[in-house]
């Protein structure tokens, strides 16, 4: 064997913050298997602290029930898209990248262009996301944040303005292909993917269309893509996706895995920066009372404003760090 | 068409004997047991180790399992293929089978080790940038292991022998090999091909591709050992 | 066919082209009537049956106006070997269309993400602790789709686990709310759903006032969203009233 794993192997066993591969398992094999929840196994000790530590406004992290944990965004990452960005919250790491092709607009709505989103959870994440094991996970986070994003059927009200997407009405117009991609769960993932598409779609730039003039009425007309000007794409509507996580009375925001298997219910609420609803889902089973309901989505816009203010700093400073480097 | 200028450039601005260029990341993934973002050019990878005890039918050795996939957003055109296709099926048993010569499965009775790697970016070479991610991310999690696998590609266009094909210079349609060496007990792993190439040259590119492999695996020393002095930092010993 | 375009057909065929290019400027007035004439506040009647599917332990049908469907639950029985031993029972739920449930043959399959809605709707309301190691697997079918399909599949499973026997806390009813310019629609139809600026679902357990399921689309104020949420609570709990009476009568035919 080889000098420099045996040191790591040592470090891995004496770690003072990670302990050796297989021990952890054994552990949690050991510890109470009945949490529905699924991949976090938590001793009764464990699930006791945690719960009380929320219940005392002091969680295990040391957060307080209403503070998220540092957020990293970095835009640009992905270079063959039109727009991209990674979003780091805590042990949390996602990828979202936007990708603008020509496309035909439906027949139901000429003048709109179409943005499809879809989320993909990587094995990396977690073993249980191999095969198709991340399917059902990902069609979950593709519809909540399509509900959350792309608003009503007649998209009125949805974050992302589709009629700036028309090129040429009933003819042509610009698809846009929204990727999520999960590289680390540790919670709060529909949050963390709607604050990457939002920098992903504020790092977007959509080439500047020619539409040739003498085009036949009843053909494709044809359009020339400039390889040099760029639209910057307008993200001022777009919204910011909160969660709000109900653990015995209390609530908390941006819940770590650990806290999401304590949970009996949470909702995810969109709320755009004039403080309006646009979209909402509830998760977990549990039943609530519908005035605990109207009492979540108070406090969720309430700390979607700290939390849209921090993001739209967050992304303004990672465009200066990219444009720099 | 001309994959090598006259004055001896590719069509990335690399000499034909030169590598491209590597950044490797270690602890990418929190949960991981051991994780790597590892770049060769514009190809970037992630890979990350999952180790189970998990007692099965085999119960003298480890069970080495691998998946491959590809993002979405990987490759320049715009596809959504579905999990587990033909093509990512291979990948993952070339990748578990290089990694299964090299880890000491016999020391590890009664665990499942799951090597995940996902493409962030393809740009040629994809098969060799998952082995070295592979190797460290290995590394990282501890796994005894008889030698750092290293993997390296070389092709043959315009009759020069060039190292590590990019994505245009892989889809020219000539021969490319995808070498992967133990270095240390110089030994040969791997070697894969899809196109014909006279005899004469094969020792040429086979060489060429091994050095390849030789710069790669001194790189990854170099990599852990900077990550066990920071380690070793931390611990404040 | 196009020579005889003259001639009068003697058969119908509804013709997908012509209708809903744009969307009519009817919705967007303070004032208009509904195409089946209903108050914007008044749901369509509801005609609901226990028994329908013999071969299942417990099954239902249920129609508003032009929406149909059938739910049937089998179970409990063991869970597939392969997974993982559990002191809770499972619950398994599919929702699926006929390829005749649209006027465009086969768009019904649009809908992949109503199974896992329709099991979290139910996951609250059934007592999973009474049947541990197995599964209750839910599966409906709309035969036609004719707009609020989900709240009536919902509504119309709970009638079936009912009718199973499986122990729940309460029936869970379920109604939605679509917001068309600046009116409220209560239960709209498929044609008013198409042109919503958004909609409000809610699935609830009248008797226990707890709500199961909740998603909203579109834009909402505050005071719009409390007033959608108002109508669709009240509408569930006449609508829990209608499914309970149906159970009744369920037993008391069985008794005579």
């Amino acid at each position: 064997m080889i000098t420099v794993e045996k040191i790591i192997r040592e470090e891995r066993f004496t770690g003072p913050s990670r302990s050796a591969p297989g021990l952890d398992r054994e552990i949690s094999a050991l510890s109470f298997p009945a949490q529905s929840q699924g991949m976090v196994g938590l001793s009764f000790g464990e699930q006791h602290f945690i719960q009380g530590g929320i219940a005392q406004d002091l969680r295990s992290d040391g957060r307080k029930r209403l503070t998220y944990r540092p957020i990293s965004i970095e835009t640009g990452v992905i270079p063959q898209a039109n727009g991209s960005a990674r979003v780091k919250l805590g042990a949390t790491d996602v990828i979202a990248s936007v990708k603008a092709e020509l496309g035909k607009p439906s027949p139901f709505q000429p003048d709109k262009g179409k943005v499809s989103i879809y989320v993909d959870c990587s094995p990396t994440a977690a073993p249980v996301f191999e095969g198709r094991g991340g399917d059902e996970l990902s069609a979950e986070l593709s519809t909540a944040l399509q509900r959350c994003l792309l608003g009503g059927k007649s998209g009125t009200g949805a974050g992302i303005d589709l009629s700036s997407l028309s090129i040429v009405e009933g003819k042509i117009c610009w698809d846009l292909y929204i990727d999520g991609l999960v590289v680390s769960s540790d919670g709060n993932l529909l949050d963390a993917l709607g604050a990457a598409i939002k920098a992903a779609l504020s790092n977007t730039g959509i080439p500047k269309v020619q539409v040739a003039a003498s085009a036949p009425s009843d053909g494709q007309p044809e359009v020339d893509i400039s390889d040099e000007e760029f639209l910057q794409f307008d993200t001022s509507g777009v919204p910011v996706i909160v969660t709000l996580t109900k653990v015995g009375r209390h609530y908390i925001v941006d819940a770590t895995s650990e806290e999401e298997s304590q949970m009996s219910s949470a909702i995810s609420v969109s709320v755009n920066r004039q403080g309006r609803i646009c979209g909402l889902t509830k998760r977990g089973g549990a039943g609530l009372d519908p005035s605990v309901i109207l009492d979540m989505v108070s406090v969720t816009k309430h700390v979607s404003e700290q939390l849209m203010n921090k993001l739209d700093s967050e992304i303004s400073a990672a465009e200066a760090c990219e444009e720099e480097s | 068409m001309e994959f090598v200028s006259p004055e001896g450039f590719r069509l990335d601005g690399r000499r034909p004997m030169e590598m491209r260029q590597i950044r490797a990341e270690i602890g990418a993934v929190a949960n991981a047991d051991g994780s790597v973002v590892f770049e060769m050019g514009n190809t970037k990878v992630i890979a990350a180790v999952y180790v189970q005890n998990r007692s099965q039918q085999i119960n003298d050795q480890a069970l080495v399992r691998c998946e491959y996939s590809m993002a979405n957003f990987s490759t320049g055109d715009h596809m959504r293929k579905p999990k587990g296709d033909r093509q990512s099926t291979e990948i993952s048993l070339v990748i578990r089978q290089t990694m299964e010569a090299c880890i000491m499965t016999n020391l590890m009775p009664r665990s499942q080790i799951d090597i995940f790697v996902q493409v962030l970016q393809a740009d040629g070479g994809t098969r060799s940038v998952c082995i070295n991610a592979a190797t460290l991310a290995l590394a990282d999690a501890g796994i005894p292991m008889c030698d750092l696998v290293t993997s390296c590609s070389a092709g043959y266009l315009n009759s020069t022998p060039l190292l590590y094909l990019n994505y245009v210079e892989d889809s020219a349609g000539g021969p490319d090999f995808t070498v992967g060496i133990l270095p240390k007990l110089d030994k040969v792993t791997l070697l894969q091909t899809d196109a014909k190439l006279p005899i004469d040259m094969f020792e040429n590119v086979m060489q060429l591709a091994i050095e390849g492999c030789k710069a790669v695996a001194n790189y990854i020393r170099e990599v852990l050992q900077e990550n066990t002095k920071q380690l070793e930092c931390r611990r404040g010993t | 066919m196009a020579g005889k375009s003259g001639a009068t057909p003697t058969t119908y065929s509804p013709s997908p082209t012509t209708q809903n290019k744009k969307r009519p400027p009817i919705f967007n007035d303070v004032d208009w009537v509904r195409s089946d004439a209903r108050g914007f506040q008044q749901c369509r009647p509801a005609f609901l049956r226990t028994g329908a599917v013999n071969a299942a332990s417990g099954s239902a049908y249920a129609e508003f106006g032009n929406t149909k469907v059938i739910v049937s639950v089998f179970g409990p029985r063991e869970s597939k070997k392969a997974m993982m031993y559990s002191d809770v029972g499972r619950l398994n739920c599919n929702v699926s269309y006929t390829t005749f449930a649209t006027p465009v043959r086969g768009q019904g399959s649009d809908n992949k993400e109503f199974s896992s809605i329709l099991h979290k709707a139910l996951e609250g309301a059934i007592i999973l602790d009474s049947f541990p190691k197995t599964t209750v697997d839910v599966f409906a079918l709309v035969l036609e789709s004719g707009g609020s399909d989900l709240p009536v599949v919902i509504s119309c499973a709970s009638l079936a686990l009912a009718d199973a026997g499986i122990m729940m806390y309460d029936l869970v009813a379920s109604v939605s709310v679509s917001c068309l310019g600046k009116n409220l629609v209560i239960d709209p139809i498929s044609e008013e759903e198409r042109y919503q600026d958004g909609s409000v679902m809610i699935s609830c357990m009248p008797s226990r006032n707890e709500v199961t399921q909740l998603t909203v689309t579109g834009e909402w104020s505050t005071p719009k969203i409390h007033e959608a949420m108002e109508l669709c609570l009240d509408a569930c709990s006449k609508l829990g009233k209608i499914m309970r009476s149906c159970l009744k009568e369920a037993t008391s035919a069985l008794q005579e």
